[in-house]
């Protein structure tokens, strides 16, 4: 039975979110294999997310089913307070699943996405508010050039502001260097890569502030209003990871009339699941003396020993490489199956 | 840089949520006072719900900023698979807020709401549901009859009176052992319970054999995730307080406010009386030869290797 009074019922003034509210997901199942750094680069994406975002904002960490350590790691972010929200997730739901959760429940009247291998740098959010209040119709403004158009110019939105002259649209040619990275972080093969110093990106001018966005944003890292997140969910969550699925965002976003927008300059990299020496010198550049800080020992290149040599050229043949996938694929499922 | 695929682009298939989610807020900020049995009373709370939910569910709470003891308690109940989604919020939203983002983001088709001080007994979501199917226009259930103030109802009565399928009594249905066992653990006298329970009257509804009382609380209650989402967002500059509008929208949006004839949920209040033991059913995991010690540490090895191999 009840005895007393809720001391919660005395007036006291609950919590109330900052205006930018910032999500990644978690998924790290084990630390071995593809997800051997992954739990470092976790640290560097939150340590530089603290170090170079210069506004109040809330951090919402969706775990998608990690590992026990992983979950340790976070569960003492959050005793830190360095996470306001921190959600875990029995299963992994997928990343278009936690998406659901993210957009549907967060309260911030601006929500920041990025993948939990994002590596941020200072003027990140001046250079996507900036985006953002030059185009209030934009639904989703990443802070790195898109280079990848999901949509495949299936995309309409910005269709709509050709013969505004408010607008101009043009070509923009990024700098070697940016696309050096970009496709370093991807881990572009030469292939994969060529096409993006051949043509340039499709941009768009707000005239009377002077702003330029390239067209297009990228999934690993956006910033979306509170009110067009609403509107696109539920997005159809029954696969891990697939682009099928998490293009639907773009699609529902197009759809409601709201443009894909990037950054000239890439405020983010992706580091993805691999720490080189060039990306510990940066995140030593970005997080500040005396937090989290890369041991270099730890990464250095190990020697590799002759079998080891002779297995690599063996999974590299084409008759063994494709049933070296499927065991390392049918080893993943085994250990991280949900069933 | 990005090294090898990502294997979670190998996964075929996710866990599809449960149609049903049932939804928790807890929010003991310390273990003394007004909470000093405030563990207790969640521990009994959890246990009842796992012992008396035989249809499949996803269990979600939302952990207001308890302190250190509870977030041990529900993390180590999420480490054991019994809750499926556990969401640690390191400050206090508000109720309101905590049902912002549960109204919002349970994956249910339909969200069994409780506060965490609430007992569950055998067939409190079957009856619920139940009752959610025959009364198609039904917005929340609660799993315990109650007579509340005729205001927050006016909607489901004359819905009911207008409908020549469903059959209106009104009487004193509620015995005066179940009346008292609610009144009594809001901390009312047995005596002020007296003159209630003789000045007031129950209203019952039956349709397609399905009956069911007219009223519903905001402590626990069953609903459709398409009429709670109507609703959102609610006020939220107070931790408590002003979760009463939703009994009030529900009424104004003419969705119907229903309970159990049967008392299948008992509200706890802070403190245990004794007459209700802490039920804690064994853990329920997988078993599967993947997880067994040594099988499980030669598959990682293996599984390492091939991905250093293949991508050095």
């Amino acid at each position: 039975m009840r005895t007393g009074a809720n001391p919660a019922k005395a007036g006291l003034p609950a919590y109330k979110p900052q205006r930018l509210g910032i999500a990644t997901i978690v998924y790290i199942p084990s630390q071995e294999g593809y997800f051997q750094d992954s739990l470092e680069i976790l640290r560097f994406t939150l340590a530089s997310l603290r170090e170079a975002t210069s506004q109040s904002y809330d951090l919402l960490v969706f775990d998608n089913g990690s590992c026990a350590e992983a979950i340790a790691e976070l569960r003492s972010f959050y005793e830190q307070k360095q996470i306001d929200w921190l959600v875990l997730s029995q299963h992994n739901i997928g990343k278009a699943g936690a998406w659901n959760w993210i957009f549907a429940a967060m309260p911030n009247e601006l929500i920041g996405y990025a993948d939990s291998d994002v590596l941020f740098r200072p003027g990140w959010l001046e250079a996507s508010l900036q985006v953002l209040e030059a185009f209030p119709q934009a639904g989703m403004v990443s802070a790195q050039p898109n280079f990848y158009d999901v949509m495949d110019g299936q995309g309409v939105a910005h269709l709509k502001l050709r013969g505004d002259e408010r607008y101009t649209f043009g070509d923009y040619w990024p700098a070697r260097e940016i696309i050096d990275e970009y496709c370093l972080g991807i881990g572009a093969t030469d292939e994969i890569a060529s096409p993006f110093y051949q043509k340039p990106l499709p941009a768009i001018t707000r005239q009377e502030q002077g702003v330029r966005a390239v067209i297009g944003a990228s999934h690993m890292q956006f910033i979306i209003p509170r009110a067009v997140a609403r509107q696109v969910v539920p997005l159809p969550a029954s696969m891990g990871l697939r682009r099928a699925e998490t293009m639907s965002l773009d699609y529902k976003i197009d759809e409601l009339g709201c443009l894909h927008l990037s950054t000239q300059n890439p405020y983010v990299f992706h580091m993805g699941n691999t720490l080189s020496p060039r990306l510990l010198k940066e995140v030593d550049q970005v997080i500040e003396a005396g937090s989290i800080r890369p041991t270099a020992a730890k990464y250095s290149v190990a020697r590799q020993s002759g079998w080891r040599r002779m297995a690599v050229r063996l999974v590299r043949h084409p008759r063994f490489n494709r049933q070296f996938v499927r065991l390392y694929n049918f080893l993943f499922q085994a250990l991280h199956s949900e069933k | 840089m990005r090294i090898g695929q990502n294997p979670a682009k190998s996964i075929e298939h996710v866990p599809q949520p449960q149609r049903i989610t049932v939804a928790l807020v807890t929010y003991i900020p310390f273990l003394s006072g007004y909470y000093a049995q405030g563990l207790d009373v969640l521990k009994t709370c959890l246990g009842s719900l796992w012992e008396s939910t035989q249809i499949l569910y996803d269990l979600l709470v939302f952990d207001n900023a308890s302190c250190a003891e509870v977030r041990a308690e529900l993390l180590e109940a999420q480490r054991q698979g019994r809750i499926q989604y556990l969401v640690l919020s390191d400050k206090n939203v508000g109720k309101g807020g905590a049902w912002n983002f549960i109204f919002q983001a349970a994956p249910g088709e339909v969200i069994a709401y409780s506060d965490s001080d609430v007992l569950f007994r055998p067939g409190w979501l079957e009856r619920s549901l139940e009752i959610l199917a025959a009364f198609p226009q039904a917005g929340m259930v609660t799993a315990r009859p109650m007579r509340t103030p005729e205001a927050f109802y006016t909607s489901t009565l004359e819905w009911a009176r207008q409908q020549p399928d469903v059959q209106v009594e009104q009487g004193s249905f509620l015995s005066w052992e179940t009346y008292l066992e609610h009144v009594l653990s809001l901390g009312t006298s047995e005596e002020q319970a007296r003159q209630w329970y003789a000045s007031r009257q129950d209203i019952r509804l039956t349709r397609q054999g399905v009956s069911a009382h007219v009223s519903a609380a905001h402590f626990q209650f069953t609903a459709p995730k398409s009429i709670l989402a109507q609703f959102v967002p609610f006020e939220m500059e107070r931790p408590m307080g002003q979760v009463r509008s939703l009994d009030e929208q529900m009424n104004a949006a003419g969705y119907l406010r229903l309970t159990t004839c049967e008392p299948l949920v008992k509200h706890l209040g802070n403190s245990l009386d004794g007459g209700e033991a802490r039920v804690d059913s064994a853990a329920v995991r997988r078993s599967h030869v993947f997880d067994l010690p040594l099988i499980r540490k030669a598959l990682l090895r293996l599984y390492d290797e091939i991905f250093r191999i293949y991508h050095t």
